[in-house]
């Protein structure tokens, strides 16, 4: 099943065979209510479970231009481990989150977690922090689930083989090929003849262009006309903007995000920038969706919101996002984005595999043991159901629709959401992803 | 295509303007106090954050610009927030200055370099504390977009962008009439020339250095009110990059010239614009400016101005 | 009387090695400091400082080692220091990374000469300069690298390249060894660099080359009349102040297993080199080394401990900029005499917390007058 069903009609012993067999994965798909308050169903024997609280890591980036996404995943940590802890632990252990900024020093926060005697650790938000760890992860053998640091090489091609590193959020190749089948899908691969990017100048920004190149040549023949890449939180995209405007391309891809999102649709509107294309594609654009203003979403802008966006499936239809969505509002003041998503995903696959390895085992896994429990490992969140791959990378559907304003919220919504299936987006198992690309 | 050009080089002047009025300040206070303030890129991002909440508050007063008329009025709002943004950093100035700075004028250069980058942390922490951890938008570039230029222009292009420039023009003018033209600031270049014969005719070079600093600081935090009343968010160590940057500045200008100042600015902006739009060299944009700075200390070792140590 | 002792003026001199002469607290600080040294791996063990982070701080220390000969004999203020620790970590790095070199020897002597001809060039270029000039020359340079470096594809733009030649660590010594006993051998590989080096140091510094270089410190012109080649020397010493960050450089791509530029390359953290050399103690051969530990711990670890960890650092900084010039260690005899005096006096201590309450209350008023002047003018 995909999260597109509703669960409504379930009752409660097909719910829990659903959810993996237990409160705390129905909790944390956000479906606690169908226990109808008869908790510890399904739980474990908690016989030889130690009654000391996990103790948790967490490094995200909490200060600074990132921190429009860090905090993001910080509150989604945050919530997964309110959640965890409210319905008892996990096999009756509770949480304690302990939150450090990620910085530069992704490593040495990974060390110290680890001298520290922390059960687990989650993120980095940095791509180029999460490759620094991974070897270091492997040595030290304590789990880590990364919420972020989404670059695609690193487990396709990088570390193959890694044992205790995991990685929550969908990678580069899905989303930037999301937005080159969004881009067919809204214009027409015939009437999509050349094509610009403007991307942040870092591994990630060059990554997400290459690969949207790639997937855009293959669908529908365009050409590049421009490719700048503005430093890393700009002050000014003026020079990116002309450049586009004197190109006129069909479409301009950017995997700018947080201010930079932000500065440069502004300077964008203000340059007609989007008079000047037909169609605007950004795999993160939605991640600012706190930070726009109206007039900044004016013209053909489609955003994408990685592996979950509040509204889908409808939350008229699907309680746990709608739920989730409203106790964000409340908590937080802030509409949830795909970040939130990658803290509380984070946490929720590694508790829900703690949570089936003691059913299984009967006491507490060693990292070993709950390392080869997260591998296939399937579970259910608000966005829907994820697995976790053998390659050690996280798969869920990824999110694309035109961003809009909304009055109501005061902050900046999808529309017409498109959602991606895995498999329409990242290569099979096995392939890389450029060579399966220059299969299609 | 000749449009492009005229463009991308109006980009590169409006950037200009941006970092002279950073650059300004700290090349001030080099010429003066023959300090160089590291300190001075978090100044400028106080400034960022003072005018957040400045104009958040001024914008409960006025409402948003709907026609011409009240574009300008709240053009004019915006500004005079950034103006009072700024004027906050006078006494914050002042008081680093006589607290801070003056023990150590008298010390190796270095430490009044570990100085200011003491201060540099200490000021992150403060904003911190003021403001919280995450960036934060005045959201009124598109308000001030509303004014309208195209008409005087011929061709559409922002408004605020504009308005930067001619701002950053009468900083310039400003600096000039005050330096040549008023009696403060000619004692104050006579202290930046000769400390000992100033103090001999009766100047106090305390005061005229605090007075100094305080106003390097105004322009700091006018330069980082400017560039958030736009189009960028402010937020924590947003000013170690400009800072960089307007080290490139003076010393292309040559250190302690104002007008070197400002044709370093212009140039750096321009060139660094016309590298990814004209010359097409986008992997060159962020060594452009420090490339150009190598070349011209290289070729002319006191910079295009060479002052040194004095306003001018 | 030993071969280690000298009677001079009626104080006893420890002489470990010919021209070096300690005063008895001087060697007892130092067979201390050594003991220390060689016991770090085993004081993280049972303590909770990191063993990883002294490591980092002593690597980065060795760095400033290098910086002060400029600082403190030709008082060239170098703000570029990271372009050197930079290019030993990125040699290291290239050759495990694309030519899956596995030898850690010889990585490190990759990144060595990889940082020593940028220092050659570099040095050459900048060797006729002076004060902010010389400062700000070096620090263009360096930008200059860290931009080239952030925009290659080769380099892997800022997500930076392993040092995992073959997925694996580098071999030490010629061994594959195990992540334990991998940390800790690189540690005492450090070690011996740092000792040696330090010896180097200070018998460059005593010989009549450092004694030029002094003499270029206090005035070029007059160096230049008694015959000192002033820029070559300069250029020299730049480029020996160069190795020393590049042996850093790549010892720390040996301990990080991975580089990337913003942590080795960005020009702040050439100012933490050159503040570290300041921390520890100018005026000292080994305050540099101090001040790298006490900087990178600070740095890296105080966010795990406090909110406000910037101003932490700044008010420590702070500290040594008002209250121990000299830097740490450089400042030790003075806090020793100081406290021998007041256990002798107790009566000071109070006279000490007066001045203290004084000054900041000077301060204060200092502070108030000069507002008030500022926003109403002077009367």
């Amino acid at each position: 099943m995909t999260g597109g069903s509703s669960p409504d009609g379930l009752n409660r012993r097909d719910a829990l065979r659903v959810f993996g067999g237990s409160a705390l994965a129905l909790a944390l798909a956000g479906c606690a209510e169908l226990l109808g308050g008869d908790d510890d169903v399904g739980d474990a024997e908690e016989g030889d479970v130690p009654d000391e609280p996990i103790e948790a890591g967490l490094q995200t980036f909490r200060e600074g231009a990132p921190a429009v996404l860090g905090v993001q995943a910080e509150y989604g940590a945050e919530t997964a481990v309110g959640r965890i802890n409210d319905n008892g632990g996990v096999a009756g252990r509770e949480i304690e989150l302990d939150v450090v900024e990620e910085g530069d020093e992704h490593l040495e926060n990974y060390q110290q977690f680890v001298d520290e005697g922390k059960d687990v650790t989650f993120g980095p938000i940095s791509s180029g922090g999460h490759e620094a760890m991974v070897p270091e992860i492997d040595d030290r053998g304590v789990i880590n689930v990364a919420t972020d640091g989404t670059v695609t090489t690193l487990y396709e091609e990088d570390f193959p083989d890694t044992t205790y590193s995991f990685r929550f959020q969908n990678h580069d190749v899905m989303e930037a090929l999301a937005a080159a089948v969004e881009a067919v899908e809204i214009l027409g691969a015939d009437e999509i003849d050349t094509y610009a990017g403007i991307n942040p100048n870092y591994a990630f920004g060059q990554d997400e262009m290459e690969i949207f190149s790639l997937g855009i040549q293959q669908l529908a023949d365009a050409e590049e006309v421009y490719s700048g890449f503005p430093d890393l939180g700009a002050d000014d995209m003026s020079t990116h903007v002309t450049n586009v405007n004197s190109e006129e391309p069909d479409v301009v891809f950017t995997s700018c995000w947080g201010g930079d999102a932000t500065l440069l649709l502004q300077q964008a509107q203000a340059s007609d920038m989007l008079e000047n294309t037909e169609l605007v594609v950004g795999p993160v654009l939605y991640g600012s969706a706190n930070d726009y203003e109206e007039g900044d979403l004016e013209g053909p802008i489609h955003g994408g919101s990685r592996n979950f966006y509040w509204d889908q499936p409808a939350t008229d239809q699907w309680t746990p996002a709608a739920d989730l969505f409203d106790e964000v509002r409340e908590e937080y003041d802030v509409i949830p984005t795909a970040h939130f998503m990658s803290g509380y995903g984070a946490v929720t696959a590694w508790a829900t595999a703690a949570d089936k390895a003691v059913r299984i085992l009967g006491r507490w896994p060693e990292q070993d043991e709950l390392a080869a429990m997260l591998e296939e490992h399937g579970f259910f969140t608000p966005a829907g159901y994820h697995t976790m791959a053998t390659d050690h990378q996280g798969y869920s559907n990824a999110h694309f629709g035109e961003l809009a304003w909304s009055d109501e919220l005061d902050a900046a919504v999808l529309e017409d959401v498109n959602v991606y299936a895995p498999e329409e987006v990242s290569p099979p198992p096995g392939t890389t992803s450029r060579d399966w690309i220059e299969g299609w | 295509m000749v449009e492009s050009v005229v463009v991308h080089t109006l980009n590169g002047i409006y950037y200009g303007f941006v970092l002279f009025m950073i650059a300004s300040g700290l090349t001030i206070i080099f010429g003066v106090l023959g300090i160089l303030n590291l300190a001075h890129g978090e100044l400028y991002a106080l400034g960022a954050f003072l005018v957040f909440s400045v104009v958040g508050f001024l914008a409960g007063l006025i409402a948003a610009p709907t026609d011409t008329v009240t574009a300008v009025i709240f053009g004019v709002v915006v500004l005079a927030g950034a103006l009072a943004a700024a004027a906050v950093l006078l006494p914050v100035g002042a008081a680093l200055e006589a607290t801070f700075v003056r023990p150590i004028y008298e010390r190796e250069e270095v430490y009044q370099l570990l100085l200011t980058y003491a201060l540099l942390l200490i000021l992150i922490d403060v904003m911190k504390f003021g403001w919280g951890t995450s960036p934060v938008s005045t959201g009124t570039y598109s308000g001030l977009n509303r004014i309208p230029t195209t008409e005087v222009l011929g061709f559409s292009y922002p408004s605020y962008n504009v308005i930067v420039i001619l701002v950053g023009i009468a900083v310039f003018a400003w600096l000039v009439w005050f330096f040549d033209r008023t009696k403060t600031g000619r004692i104050v270049r006579a202290t930046a020339i000769n400390r000992e014969m100033a103090t001999a005719i009766g100047v106090s070079t305390d005061r005229t250095f605090t007075l100094v600093f305080a106003m390097g600081a105004f322009f700091a935090g006018f330069g980082g009110a400017m560039v958030s009343i736009g189009p960028s968010d402010a937020f924590l160590e947003m000013g170690l990059d400009p800072l960089v940057l307007s080290f490139v500045v003076i010393v292309i200008g040559g250190l302690g010239s104002l007008k070197g100042a400002l044709v370093g600015a212009l140039l750096v902006g321009v060139i660094s614009r016309w590298t990814v739009g004209v010359f097409g060299l986008p992997q060159l944009e962020l060594a452009a400016p420090f490339l150009l700075m190598a070349i011209i200390l290289l070729a002319k070792p006191e910079g295009l101005y060479g002052t040194w140590g004095e306003i001018e | 009387m030993s071969r280690f002792t000298v009677d001079r003026d009626g104080e006893t001199y420890v002489r470990p090695i010919e021209g070096l002469e300690l005063t008895r607290r001087q060697a007892a600080l130092g067979l201390v400091g050594l003991v220390l040294l060689l016991a770090v791996p085993d004081i993280t063990r049972v303590t909770p400082l990191s063993f990883s982070i002294i490591h980092q701080g002593i690597l980065f220390g060795l760095a400033a080692v290098g910086l002060n000969l400029l600082l403190r004999h030709t008082e060239l203020v170098s703000f570029g220091h990271a372009a050197f620790f930079g290019a030993g970590a990125y040699g290291a790095a290239v050759l495990a990374h694309h030519y899956a070199v596995s030898s850690g020897l010889v990585l490190l002597v990759g990144g060595v000469l990889v940082a020593t001809v940028v220092a050659l060039v570099v040095g050459y270029l900048v060797a006729g300069y002076l004060d902010i000039y010389f400062a700000l020359l070096t620090l263009a340079f360096n930008q200059v690298l860290f931009a080239f470096v952030l925009q290659s594809r080769y380099f892997n733009f800022n997500d930076g390249l392993a040092v995992r030649p073959e997925g694996t660590r580098p071999l030490l010594l010629g061994l594959e060894l195990s992540p334990g006993a991998y940390s800790v051998i690189l540690y005492y590989v450090t070690v011996a660099f740092l000792l040696v080096m330090l010896f180097a140091m200070w018998k460059i510094v005593n010989s009549p080359f450092g004694r030029a270089l002094d003499a270029i410190g206090q005035d070029r012109t007059r160096a230049r009349f008694i015959g000192i080649p002033v820029e070559r020397y300069v250029w020299i010493a730049f480029t020996i102040s160069g190795l020393y960050g590049g042996v850093a450089g790549g010892l720390f791509a040996l301990l990080q297993l991975h580089v990337r530029p913003e942590p080795v390359l960005f020009v702040f953290v050439s100012g933490e080199i050159l503040f570290m050399a300041i921390l520890g103690g100018v005026g000292t051969l080994v305050g540099p080394v101090v001040g790298g530990v006490v900087l990178i711990y600070l740095l890296r670890l105080a966010r795990f401990y406090v909110e406000y960890y910037h101003a932490l650092t700044g008010i420590v900084l702070l500290v040594v900029v008002f209250l121990l010039p000299k830097g740490v260690l450089g400042s030790l005899p003075e806090i020793g005499d100081g406290l021998a005096r007041r256990r002798r006096e107790p009566g000071l201590l109070r006279e000490d917390a007066g001045s203290v309450a004084e000054s900041i209350r000077d301060g204060a008023g200092r502070a108030v007058s000069t507002v008030r002047i500022v926003v109403f003018g002077v009367k």
